[in-house]
C-alpha cells in the first residue's frame, strides 16, 4: 500500500488529490497515520509506534487502522496492488 | 531589456457574463495578460445588456452585431462594416451557434484582412451531438448510447433502447436529466422550441464530470491541454468553481483525438469518469470554454496561442501546467448610467 503520486499532504491535515480534484481534512491521528504510510512504514511498524505512543490495545489499533486504510483507498489516496497488502 | 509587444486589434464575441456565461470576458482577460501582444479589444455583442459592455477597462470599443439567425451574409456584412471603421486583425467567435457563419466565411474574412482560427466544417459537423456515436466509433473513444428524436413520435424508442434516468439535450445548448417519459416530453418541447430538432436523448452515465480545454494547431499537434473538474455546478450545469487536475489519461484522450482529427482551434472535451476509471465522451464544444482563464492561471495562455496561430505564427506545444489551481466565480453588480445603455441601444456601438 502506498500513497499515490498525485496526493499532497499538508502539515495542517489538508489532503489534496490532484488526479481527482478531491480534498479532505484529516484529524491529527489521521494525519499521523497518513504520514507514516507515506514514509513507507509497514503495518507492524505503524502499530508499534502507535502502541508505544498511545494508551491503545492491539485489537483496537488493527480495527481502526484497517477502517482508515479502506477509507483512504476508497478516495484513491492510496493504491494497493494486492488488496491484503498493508506493507 | 523588456520585449516590445506587438500592437494588435482583436474582436471577441460572447460578452454575456451571466449565470450561463459566454467565454468572451475570460478570453479578453487572457489576452490582456499576453506577454507578446499589446491588445486593443473590440467587443461584439448581440444584446444590449451583455455585462461585458459595461465592465470598465474590458473593451476599447463595442459594436452590436445581428444574430446569425438573421442570415450569415448580414452578420459578415456587419463585421466588414465594423472592420472598415475600426480595423480588426483577429476575430475570436465564442458561441457555437455563430461558428457556422464564421467558418463558412473564413476566406472572405481573410481577404478583408480578418484572421480567424476555427475548426473546419468537417471537424465541426462530425462532432455534433447527434453524431456522437459515429464519432466515438471512428476515433476509438467511449460515448454514451443515444437516440436522436426528430419528433415526439419516436419517443417509444427510449423504452426499447435506454434506461431511466436519461439526459435530454439540445443540439447547441441545454441539457436536462429526465427520470420518466413525462419529463422527457416536457423537456423535449422546451428544448425543441429553443434550439430546434433533433433533441438528443443520451444514456445517463454515472460518474464525475471532468473537462479538458485544448487547442489544436490543425496539423494534429496539441498546443495546449488542461484538465479540470467542476467543483460547484449551477442549476444550468455550469461550473461556478473548478480545479485543474493531474490526469494523464485525460490528456492522452485529448492528444489522441486532436492527432486523429487534426483539430484546428480551441475546444472543450466534456467527459464522465466512472467509478471504475473509464472515460465517456459526452460532448465536444468546438470553441474555447468560459473557464479558459483557469488554464491561463495554471500556465497555458490558450487565447494568446490561438491568436498567434491565427496570424500564421509557429507555436510550440505547452506541456506544463499547475495541477490544483482553482477558480471560483462570483456575481457583482455594475452600476450603469442610462446614457451608456442608450448609446449602445440607439447607435449599435459605444
Amino acid at each position: 500500500m502506498k500513497i499515490t503520486n498525485e496526493v499532497r499532504i499538508s502539515d495542517n491535515g489538508f489532503v489534496f488529490n490532484s488526479k481527482t480534484g478531491d480534498s479532505f481534512n484529516v484529524n491529527p491521528t489521521g494525519l499521523e497515520l497518513t504520514k507514516l504510510i507515506a514514509q513507507g512504514h509497514d503495518f507492524d511498524s505503524i502499530k508499534n509506534i502507535f502502541l508505544e505512543k498511545y494508551d491503545l490495545d492491539d485489537l483496537t489499533f488493527e480495527k481502526d487502522f484497517y477502517e482508515f486504510c479502506a477509507l483512504i483507498k476508497h478516495h484513491q489516496i492510496t493504491s494497493q496492488e494486492d488488496p491484503l497488502d498493508f506493507k | 531589456m523588456s520585449k516590445t509587444k506587438t500592437k494588435i486589434t482583436i474582436a471577441v464575441t460572447g460578452l454575456n457574463n451571466t449565470d450561463n456565461p459566454g467565454p468572451g470576458v475570460p478570453v479578453i482577460r487572457s489576452l490582456k495578460e499576453s506577454t507578446e501582444f499589446d491588445v486593443r479589444i473590440i467587443g461584439l455583442v448581440y444584446e444590449t445588456l451583455e455585462p461585458g459592455i459595461y465592465m470598465e477597462g474590458l473593451c476599447d470599443k463595442i459594436f452590436q452585431i445581428p444574430y446569425p439567425s438573421a442570415g450569415s451574409d448580414e452578420l459578415i456584412d456587419r463585421i466588414e462594416q465594423i472592420h472598415n471603421q475600426d480595423k480588426i486583425d483577429v476575430l475570436i467567435p465564442n458561441f457555437d451557434s455563430e461558428l457556422f457563419s464564421f467558418m463558412k466565411n473564413e476566406e472572405r474574412l481573410l481577404r478583408s484582412g480578418i484572421h480567424t482560427f476555427l475548426p473546419t466544417m468537417k471537424q465541426f459537423q462530425e462532432r455534433e451531438k447527434d453524431k456522437l456515436i459515429e464519432y466515438g466509433e471512428k476515433y476509438g473513444i467511449k460515448v454514451p448510447a443515444s437516440i436522436n428524436l426528430g419528433s415526439l413520435g419516436q419517443i417509444s424508442e427510449i423504452k426499447e433502447k435506454l434506461k431511466y434516468p436519461v439526459m435530454v439535450k439540445g443540439q447547441f445548448y441545454d441539457a436536462y436529466v429526465a427520470n420518466n417519459l413525462e419529463q422527457v416530453k416536457q423537456i423535449f418541447h422546451k428544448i425543441s422550441d429553443k434550439w430546434g430538432l433533433p433533441v438528443i436523448i443520451q444514456e445517463f452515465v454515472k460518474g464525475t464530470e471532468v473537462n479538458v480545454i485544448a487547442l489544436g494547431d490543425g496539423l494534429g499537434n496539441t498546443i495546449a491541454a488542461v484538465p479540470m473538474r467542476k467543483q460547484y455546478i449551477t442549476d444550468k450545469g455550469k461550473a461556478w468553481g473548478g480545479i485543474t487536475l493531474s490526469d494523464e489519461k485525460m490528456l492522452e484522450i485529448t492528444r489522441s483525438l486532436i492527432r486523429q482529427t487534426k483539430w484546428k482551434g480551441g475546444m472543450e472535451l466534456e467527459l464522465i469518469k466512472t467509478v471504475s476509471g473509464e472515460y465517456y465522451l459526452i460532448e465536444i464544444n468546438p470553441r474555447i470554454p468560459a473557464w479558459v482563464y483557469l488554464a491561463v492561471g495554471a500556465g497555458q495562455n490558450i487565447p494568446e496561442a490561438l491568436v498567434k496561430l491565427a496570424l500564421g505564427q509557429e507555436v510550440a506545444p505547452m506541456g506544463e501546467y499547475k495541477a490544483g489551481k482553482m477558480f471560483v466565480r462570483y456575481s457583482y453588480d455594475i452600476l450603469v448610467d442610462l446614457e451608456k445603455f442608450e448609446t449602445i441601444a440607439m447607435n449599435g456601438e459605444i
